[in-house]
């Protein structure tokens, strides 16, 4: 398997052999990618010795948790050999009473909530897929979900880092403590970052008690204007809300989750229904509307494309208020996508999901396009977070990215000069 | 030596922001020579302070072109002395971009200039039912665009977050004149959070122009509670024991004895008894319903952890009644002595009771008088050293005695400052947590946002650690984690 002089089978002769895939096994691991071997380290030297030897070959690497999620924002397309974390699972530190935890890049958000829940403890992140992904692979994407604006975003509660950087530097930044301003905050920046500055190989984050309540208020809605109306009314109320969706599709619903203390919670659901002007068509607690929202976590990998076509995800943010708006121009892509949207009410973020044929890229990059105009113009963005490549090389996976001096190529120039790594943002 | 500021520049200067906006005269420069942290302080080559953007912009292009370093500064109330214009630099001041530009109450968020006051925010934002969270100690006279550059904390971060967690777009003037806007409006720009990594950067890579933040809705109701108890290992007892039974409270406070017999002593006594080891105020908030069940649970398990009376606040007089001898705690201690050294360094939570008796026998042995007044909830100490600079064994005592106490905190798993910043103060200390590759990478971004060096040179980074140094690395190596590293005379002083 190893005896080819390939770039990626001189990588993978670092590991012993049953840590290495090459091959239709890489191909099949790292589906969706050009990869051609995936390798397994399970330590952050051999990390450091992977990203040396990728150097001196010129091999293009992307980092990966569990593959769940390799084709995001395009950002790995020309990746040669992927490296997964996933055998960098075990837990460095827990201790209950200081709500913070360190664990190894690799292990499963999925591991994790099991571990932390005995202790009336979670990870509150809800970003799309984590919940088969692993805590690697969610802070380095930090893609946040709807309960951000009341639990923080990815990168909130993410304390500190231990990264192998591009020019393969081990560095640990950050701490376990939950205030510390101690030098520049590289912990920020590594969040969200997607591989192209380091590899994370261990994180430490802040947890959050589970709350003794969790009820799910679901309210019918005739269109679009009428679940916007209502959500809105929800987050303008006193209550602060877990999370305020409006979901698409043939019935559409404006989805409210409660978390707190049960009798804070009850009271919560009454004034909620007395924003909306009517009494919930179902309600879920505990269990079930825990459920309802993980099964969530997964509604953009859920195939519901038509069969042959690509699955497209596309991103529309724009400032709360004009979620009217930005619900609209979703509805016109969802429409030519033949898809679906969700709305996060709180963050005016709404997502559009659904499929693309080789014969109509051209007429949904212009429907595409012609979003993106709208939404810029109104202050917001159209990002692309799955795509086919012959529409992705139409659209553009984002839009213009704003004047930042070029402080981003220079930060990617610092930590990952010879461009080890997956090729950083725009 | 205070360094000459061409006349040219400063006409430059002065034709930019108003001859007004420019103070070269050697009495009005005292001001500016150092922050809230006295013991530092260096003399200005002048002062600039611009009222817009552009005039900002093109003051710091200015000064920069002439290759001159530069010192932001907000109101001065830092505690790391980040703001003091070592070698004479040109301070660039804020206090004049003091307008609220925009509250946006339907997205919950505010645009506003770098000198607009801390709670100034709040109480414009309150008659539309907002505020702005980080709540610093010095919040009625510090600066958002301060509070930006330390990443400012604050009792109420406990449940709320700091600062980076708030800012969502920046406006930046960076050291050659270029104005770059990071983040905002829309939620999903792409690219690195560069919002993220300017927070807390401390005036080394530009200056915020203007500044987004998000609001939150002011909480419906509270509920303030008082522990008091016999030993302050057992309040920091309650502290863990509280948070692993669920709770979340919005604030923990713990004030030792020490404090509170400064603080009854003085004009603010607010009646704490004299004989408590430690008092610990906890606060809840949120809506009315569940806040009165929260309360009785954290009451019993201060009860469980010994305390041996909890008082409730009734109202908002009483509730104010119970933070006073918090509040006031810094102001009392000028009672005890002259000067006193303040520490930031934070703690795992658990780690509390072990911290505190590791201290009050460092205080022992060199036989100091320590304060402890601290935000308990997120194990953020402020170890208060009380002495007299002008007794010189007192000194080098305090100066021996911080250095284990700050050790102490590093080899519990804490790190060197929460929320004060490293400053001038700390520089000397980031080797005991940090090693060469990390101090390598921290040189390296600021070079990136300013190559020639000129933004707040001599802060936070050890110089004997600059890569770009004929003979750096030496210096990383001798001081490095485990060592003592080269610390300044005693510093930290106020009072």
């Amino acid at each position: 398997m190893k005896a080819t002089a390939s770039p990626a089978a001189q990588l993978g002769g670092i590991l012993p052999g049953n840590r290495v895939l090459t091959g239709g096994h890489a191909r099949e691991w790292a589906s969706g990618t050009g990869a051609e071997a995936v390798l397994f380290p399970e330590s952050a030297e051999e990390v450091v010795a992977i990203v040396g030897a990728a150097a001196e070959t010129g091999t293009r690497l992307l980092p990966a948790g569990r593959g769940s999620w390799l084709a995001a924002g395009g950002w790995g397309r020309e990746a040669r050999v992927i490296v997964s974390m996933s055998r960098m699972d075990a837990v460095a530190h827990y201790e209950p009473a200081d709500l913070t935890l360190t664990a190894g890049a690799g292990i499963g958000m999925d591991a994790l909530a099991d571990m932390l829940a005995p202790n009336g403890q979670w990870l509150a992140a809800d970003g799309p897929g984590c919940d088969g992904g692993t805590l690697g692979a969610t802070v380095s994407c930090g893609v946040s979900g709807p309960l951000a604006p009341r639990y923080g975003r990815v990168r909130d509660n993410v304390l500190g880092l231990e990264v192998v950087t591009g020019d393969g530097r081990l560095l640990r930044i950050g701490g376990r403590v939950v205030k510390n301003v101690a030098g520049f905050d590289m912990v920020r920046l590594f969040t969200g970052s997607r591989g192209s500055l380091g590899l994370i190989t261990r994180a430490s984050v802040r947890l959050f008690p589970l709350p003794a309540a969790d009820v799910t208020l679901r309210f019918g809605a005739g269109n679009a204007p009428e679940a916007v109306a209502k959500a809105r009314a929800v987050c303008a109320g006193a209550v602060q809300a877990a999370s305020v969706e409006v979901f698409g599709g043939d019935a559409m619903a404006v989805v409210v989750r409660l978390l707190g203390g049960a009798e804070e919670v009850r009271e919560a659901c009454d004034r909620v229904a007395g924003s909306v002007g009517e009494a919930p068509d179902e309600v879920l607690s505990g269990a079930g509307s825990e459920a309802l929202h993980r099964g969530r976590l997964g509604w953009e990998a859920e195939a519901d494309a038509r069969a042959g076509d690509s699955r497209v995800v596309a991103r529309l943010a724009a400032l709360p208020d004009r979620l009217g708006r930005t619900v609209e121009c979703a509805d016109e892509v969802a429409g030519a996508l033949r898809g679906r949207i969700a709305a996060d009410a709180m963050s005016g973020l709404v997502r559009v999901k659904g499929g693309c044929g080789a014969s109509r890229v051209d007429e949904l990059a212009r429907c595409l396009g012609s979003a993106r105009g709208a939404m810029e113009a109104g202050g917001g963005t159209l990002t692309l977070s799955e795509a086919p490549r012959a529409l992705a090389a139409r659209v553009g996976w984002t839009g213009a990215g704003g004047g930042k001096g070029g402080i981003g190529g220079r930060i990617k120039a610092l930590f990952d000069p010879d461009s080890v790594l997956a090729a950083g943002p725009p | 030596m205070p360094r000459m500021i061409p006349s040219e520049l400063t006409g430059r200067l002065a034709a930019i922001c108003g001859s007004d906006g420019v103070i070269v005269d050697p009495d009005r420069l005292l001001v500016y020579e150092s922050d809230a942290l006295t013991a530092y302080r260096h003399r200005p080559g002048a002062v600039v302070l611009p009222r817009t953007t552009e005039e900002l912009r093109r003051s710091v292009a200015e000064v920069a072109r002439l290759g001159l370093p530069i010192v932001p500064r907000g109101a001065g109330t830092g505690l790391s002395g980040g703001a003091v214009p070592l070698d004479g630099a040109v301070v660039i001041g804020t206090a004049r971009m003091n307008r609220i530009l925009e509250i946006d109450a339907p997205n919950r968020r505010a645009v506003l200039q770098p000198g607009v006051i801390n709670a100034e925010l709040s109480a414009a934002a309150a008659c539309q039912g907002l505020y702005y969270a980080p709540d610093p100690s010095s919040q009625t006279a510090c600066t958002i665009g301060g509070n930006v550059a330390e990443n400012s904390g604050g009792p109420h971060c406990l449940k709320y977050g700091v600062t980076s967690r708030y800012v969502t777009g920046l406006k930046v003037v960076l050291a050659d004149g270029s104005l770059v806007e990071l983040g905002g409006g829309a939620r999903e720009a792409p690219g690195y959070d560069l919002v993220g990594l300017f927070v807390g950067s401390e005036g080394c890579f530009g200056i915020a122009a203007e500044i987004e933040v998000a609001l939150l809705p002011v909480p419906e109701a509270i509920r303030t509670l008082l522990g008091i108890f016999d030993r302050i290992e057992d309040s920091g007892r309650a502290v863990s024991d509280i948070v692993s039974a669920g709770l979340l409270p919005a604030a923990m406070e713990i004030i030792d004895g020490p404090t509170i017999r400064a603080v009854e002593d003085s004009v603010f006594a607010a009646g704490y008894p004299t004989d408590a080891e430690a008092a610990l105020v906890i606060e809840f908030d949120g809506l009315e319903a569940g806040l009165d069940e929260d309360a009785a649970r954290a009451s019993e398990l201060c009860r469980r952890a010994g305390a041996r009376e909890i008082r409730t606040a009734k109202d908002e007089d009483e509730r104010l009644a119970l933070w006073k001898g918090r509040k006031k705690a810094f102001g009392a201690m000028g009672r005890i002595a002259p000067d006193l050294l303040v520490q930031d360094a934070t703690v795992p939570r658990t780690t509390l009771p072990s911290i505190l008796r590791g201290i009050a026998e460092i205080a022992r042995r060199y036989d100091l008088v320590v304060a402890n007044v601290f935000h308990a909830g997120d194990g953020n100490l402020h170890p208060n050293i009380l002495f007299d600079r002008r007794i010189r064994e007192d000194l080098e005592r305090v100066e021996r005695a911080s250095k284990e106490i700050m050790r102490l905190c590093v080899d519990a798993g804490g790190t060197i400052t929460g929320e004060h910043g490293v400053g001038l103060d700390k520089k000397h200390h980031m080797p005991l947590i940090y090693g060469p590759a990390e101090l390598d990478a921290m040189w390296g971004l600021r070079r990136v946002f300013d190559p020639a060096g000129v933004m707040n040179p001599g802060k936070v980074l050890p110089e004997d650690t600059d890569p770009e140094l004929p003979g750096a690395g030496e210096g990383v190596a001798r001081t490095g984690p485990g060592a003592a590293g080269a610390a300044p005379a005693v510093a930290g002083m106020h009072g």
